[in-house]
C-alpha cells in the first residue's frame, strides 16, 4: 500500500528520489528476545519534499530515521540515498533530536563551527568563522556567540542545533521530535523558522513527530506507522497551499478535516494501550 | 568475550606474575628486596600456625569497630544538632572546615602524647576521622530535606517535634547510610595508619614492623594479608548495600 | 524552623558570630594552659610565640620540603593515570579482563603501603614521591577511565553524522567529555595526596611538616606540636580551596548563567 503510492510518485514525473526504503526491516535482539524494530517497509522521499513520520512510540519511526541517517544498518532490505545504498554515517544529511547534544563545553559558536573542523570538509578558518555569523545571525541568535550551552535557554539551545546541522548545507534533514520538549509558543516559532529555512535551501526533510498538528503544518506527505510490530500504516498527502502560516493555519478547516481523518488513524493505537 | 574466558584470563595473568616472580633468576641482591612467593606462602604459614596472626587482625578489628561505632554515632548526633540549627552551624562550618582540611594522621603523635600507647590513640584518631565525615554527611542530609515536604506536614497541623521525628530522621537517612558506608573505608584505613605508629599488634604493625627490620618476606606477607582483607571488607559492604538497596526503593 | 527566617541572620552578625566564637575558644584554651591543665595542653600564647620564631626561616624549609613532595609526585600520578585511563578506556576487552583485579588492588589502603617505599628508597624524599605518585595514579587512573566510559554515545553520534573520523571523534568528543572526570579525580586527589605525603614524613624522615611533628612529640613539645598543626591545617584549606577553584575554573561551562 505505502509502496504503491511511493511507486506511483516514482513514475509519475520521473523524479529522482531522494531517500528510498525498499523492504528495510530492523530486528533488534535484546535479552535473549527478539524485538521487530521495523517490518519490512517501502517507502520513497522525492528531492526536496517535506515527509512527516507520525505514530505511537514504538512504532519504528525512529528507527526508520536512523536507517537513513546510517547510524544503523538495516536487518533486511536496503536503504538508498541518491540511489546509492546507505553504509555507515551519512554525512549528507544534518540531524536534529530530541536531546540537543551540543557539546557542553563549546560555545554556541564554537558547536556551529564544529562541523567545518572536520577533515572530511577542512574549511580555512576565515571562512569558516564568517559562515558561522552568517548562521547566527539566521537563527537569531546574535550577540549570544560566547555562550555555553548551560547558560543558553531550552529555545537557544534549539536554534543553536538547527544552526548546527545546516552549517555544512546538508540537502536533506532529518529531525526526530525536535521539539519535543518545548513549549507551545517557542514551538511555533521553531518550526516557522523550520519551515523558511528548509524551503529556502530546498531541502529534502525527514519529519519524526508524534504532534498532529505540526505533520500537517509542515509536511508534503504524512506517513502514519502503528507499532508492535513497527510497520506503515498508511501514506497521506497533505494539500494545503504553501507557503502555510504556521500561526494560523490550525484554524483552517481543511487542516480539522486532516487532523480528524489522521486522528481516526491512530486512535486504535491509542485505544490499545501505546502512547503516542 | 564471555565470562567465563575473562575469568580464565584473569587466572593466567596472576599465575603468569606468581610464576615470574617465583622463578625469575635474580642476584641474592635483588632477592633480598623481592623475596619470592614460596617464602612469602611459608611466612603466612608460620603465623597462621602460632596463631600471632589472629592476634593482630583482632587488635585491627577491635579499633576499627569501636572508632568506627563512637565516630558514628557522635557524628550523627552532632550532625543532627548542627542540621537542626542553620545558624549555629553556619557559625561553626569554617572551623569544621579547617579541621577537615588537616590529614587527621597529623594528630596522630599529640594523640599519643596525649593518652599513650596503646588502644586508646588508635581508637581516638579512627573515631574522629570517622566523626568528620559522618557528621558532614548528616547536616547536608537534614538540610537538603525538600521544604516541599516540611511545608506539607506544617499545613497538616505537625508539631517541631513531629517533623523531625516523622520526616527528617527518615529523610537524611539515605545520606547518612551512604556516609556510613564511606567510612568503614576510612576506618579501616585509619586504623591500619594508626598502627604504623608506635603500636606493638594490628596489621598496621606487622607491616611496619617487617619493614623497619628490613624484613622483605615478611611484609609481602603482611601486605598479603591487607589485600585479602581489603577485598573482603569490600565485598561484605558491597553485599550489605545491596541488601539494603532492596529495601530502599 | 522550616522555612528560613527572612535574612535577618545577615553574614555580618554571622562573622562576627565566628570571630566571637574564635577568640572565646582561644580565652578558653589561654585560661586552661595557664590553671595547670597538663603539659598536653599548652596554650595559644605559646604557640603564636613558637611560630614567629620558626618564621625565620625553618618553617618555610621544612613546609617547602613537604610540598615538593607532593608537587613531584603528583606529576607522573596525573599523568600515567590518565594515559593509562584514555588507553583502557578506549579498549574494554582489556579492561573487561583486568578490572576486577585493579578493583581488588584499590580497596587497599595504599597509604599503609608507606613503610614498604620507606624500606625501599629510604628516608629522604624519594619515598614520599612513590607514594604520593601511586596514591594519585590509581585516583586519576579510574576517574579517566570512568570518565571515557560514560561519554554520551549521542555526542558522538553527532559529530559521526557530520563526518568525524575516530581520531576525531576522540578528540573532539571523548577527551573534552572525559575531562571532567579527570579535573573531579585530580581536585579528589589533592587532599589524599597531602595525607599521603605527612604520612611518609611521619614515619621517616629529616624534614617536612611531619617530620617537624615527629620531632615535637619525642620531645613532648606540645607548643611545636600546634604550630605545625596549624600550619598543616592551613595548607590543608589552601590546597583544597586551590583545586576546587581550578575546577570551578576548567569547567567553567557548567555554570549555569542567573
Amino acid at each position: 500500500m505505502a509502496g504503491a503510492a511511493s511507486a506511483a510518485l516514482a513514475t509519475q514525473g520521473g523524479l529522482k528520489m531522494k531517500i528510498e526504503f525498499l523492504g528495510a526491516a530492523k530486528r533488534f535482539s535484546a535479552r535473549g528476545n527478539e524485538i521487530e524494530a521495523l517490518t519490512p517497509t517501502d517507502l520513497s522521499i522525492a528531492r526536496e519534499e517535506f515527509v512527516a513520520l507520525v505514530g505511537p512510540s514504538g512504532c519504528g519511526k525512529s528507527t526508520m530515521l536512523n536507517l537513513a541517517a546510517g547510524l544503523l544498518e538495516p536487518s533486511a532490505g536496503t536503504v538508498l540515498y541518491d540511489g546509492v545504498p546507505v553504509h555507515g554515517p551519512n554525512r549528507r544529511v544534518g540531524y536534529m533530536t530530541q536531546k540537543d547534544t551540543l557539546l557542553p563545553w563549546r560555545s554556541a559558536a564554537d558547536n556551529i563551527r564544529i562541523a567545518l573542523e572536520l577533515r572530511c570538509r577542512a574549511t580555512p578558518r576565515a571562512e569558516a568563522a564568517e559562515r558561522v555569523a552568517q548562521m547566527i545571525d539566521l537563527v537569531g541568535l546574535t550577540g549570544f556567540e560566547s555562550h555555553f550551552p548551560a547558560e543558553l535557554s531550552g529555545g537557544m539551545r534549539k536554534r543553536v542545533a538547527m544552526a548546527r546541522s545546516l552549517i555544512y548545507e546538508p540537502e536533506t534533514l532529518l529531525l526526530d521530535e525536535p521539539f519535543g520538549a518545548l513549549d507551545a509558543q517557542l514551538k511555533l516559532l521553531l518550526l516557522d523558522e523550520l519551515q523558511q529555512l528548509t524551503r529556502n535551501r530546498r531541502m529534502t526533510v525527514l519529519f519524526v513527530t508524534h504532534d498532529l498538528g505540526e505533520a500537517i503544518t509542515l509536511a508534503d506527505r504524512i506517513v502514519v506507522f502503528s507499532a508492535r510490530p513497527g510497520r506503515v500504516r498508511g501514506v497521506h498527502s497533505v494539500a494545503l497551499p504553501r507557503p502555510r502560516d504556521v500561526f494560523r493555519i490550525r484554524f483552517s478547516e481543511a487542516f480539522g478535516r486532516m487532523h480528524e481523518a489522521l486522528w481516526d488513524e491512530l486512535k486504535d493505537d491509542i485505544v490499545k494501550g501505546t502512547d503516542v | 568475550m564471555t565470562a567465563t574466558r575473562r575469568i580464565l584470563w584473569r587466572i593466567f595473568l596472576i599465575v603468569a606474575l606468581l610464576g615470574f616472580w617465583q622463578f625469575v633468576p635474580t642476584s641474592r641482591a635483588t632477592q633480598f628486596w623481592l623475596s619470592r612467593p614460596s617464602q612469602i606462602a611459608a611466612a603466612l604459614w608460620r603465623w597462621l600456625e602460632d596463631g600471632s596472626l589472629w592476634g593482630h587482625l583482632g587488635a585491627t578489628l577491635l579499633v576499627m569497630v569501636a572508632g568506627y561505632v563512637i565516630g558514628c554515632i557522635s557524628g550523627i548526633g552532632v550532625g543532627f544538632l548542627l542540621g537542626l540549627l542553620p545558624r549555629l552551624h553556619r557559625v561553626v562550618s569554617p572551623y569544621l572546615a579547617a579541621v577537615y582540611a588537616l590529614p587527621k594522621i597529623a594528630l596522630a603523635p599529640l594523640f599519643i602524647i596525649m593518652l599513650g600507647i596503646g588502644f586508646a590513640p588508635k581508637i581516638t584518631l579512627v573515631a574522629v576521622t570517622v566523626f568528620f565525615l559522618v557528621l558532614n554527611s548528616t547536616v547536608d542530609g537534614v538540610r537538603d530535606v525538600d521544604r516541599d515536604q516540611i511545608q506539607s506536614l506544617v499545613l497538616m497541623g505537625a508539631s517541631r517535634g513531629e517533623i523531625i521525628r516523622k520526616l527528617l530522621v527518615w529523610a537524611s537517612m539515605p545520606w547518612i547510610f551512604t556516609s556510613m558506608r564511606i567510612a568503614v573505608r576510612y576506618a579501616f584505613t585509619n586504623t591500619l595508619l594508626a598502627e604504623l605508629f608506635a603500636a606493638n599488634r594490628g596489621l598496621g604493625f606487622l607491616i611496619q614492623y617487617s619493614s623497619g627490620n628490613f624484613d622483605a618476606t615478611g611484609t609481602y606477607a603482611a601486605i598479603t594479608v591487607l589485600i585479602l582483607c581489603s577485598v573482603l571488607l569490600t565485598e561484605v559492604l558491597s553485599r550489605l548495600e545491596n541488601q539494603m538497596a532492596r529495601w530502599k526503593v | 524552623m522550616a522555612s528560613e527566617p527572612p535574612r535577618a541572620a545577615s553574614a555580618s552578625s554571622v562573622i562576627w558570630s565566628q570571630i566571637g566564637l574564635g577568640l572565646a575558644l582561644l580565652a578558653v584554651w589561654e585560661a586552661l594552659g595557664r590553671g595547670g591543665g597538663g603539659t598536653w595542653i599548652s596554650r595559644p600564647s605559646l604557640v603564636v610565640a613558637k611560630l614567629i620564631s620558626w618564621g625565620g626561616g625553618d618553617l618555610w624549609r621544612h613546609l617547602g620540603v613537604t610540598l615538593a613532595e607532593l608537587m613531584i609526585g603528583l606529576v607522573p600520578g596525573v599523568a600515567l593515570g590518565v594515559l593509562a585511563g584514555l588507553v583502557l578506556g578506549r579498549a574494554p576487552v582489556v579492561a573487561g579482563i583486568l578490572r576486577p583485579i585493579v578493583v581488588a588492588l584499590y580497596s587497599v589502603p595504599l597509604i599503609s603501603l608507606a613503610p614498604l617505599f620507606i624500606m625501599f628508597f629510604g628516608i629522604g624524599m624519594l619515598p614520599k614521591i612513590v607514594l604520593v605518585a601511586i596514591v594519585v595514579f590509581f585516583l586519576l587512573f579510574f576517574n579517566t577511565f570512568a570518565g571515557v566510559e560514560r561519554v554520551d554515545a549521542d555526542l558522538i553520534s553527532t559529530v559521526r553524522i557530520m563526518g568525524a573520523n575516530a581520531e576525531e571523534q576522540f578528540r573532539k568528543v571523548v577527551l573534552p567529555a572525559a575531562l571532567v572526570w579527570i579535573i573531579g579525580g585530580f581536585r579528589i586527589a589533592i587532599p589524599y595526596a597531602l595525607i599521603a605525603t605527612i604520612t611518609g614524613e611521619l614515619l621517616s624522615a629529616q624534614s617536612g611538616l611531619g617530620h617537624l611533628l615527629n620531632r615535637a612529640a619525642e620531645q613532648f613539645d606540645t607548643t611545636s606540636l600546634y604550630a605545625v598543626l596549624l600550619i598543616l591545617m592551613l595548607l590543608g584549606l589552601f590546597l583544597t580551596e586551590a583545586a576546587g577553584w581550578l575546577e570551578r575554573h576548567l569547567l567553567r561551562w557548567r555554570h549555569r548563567a542567573g
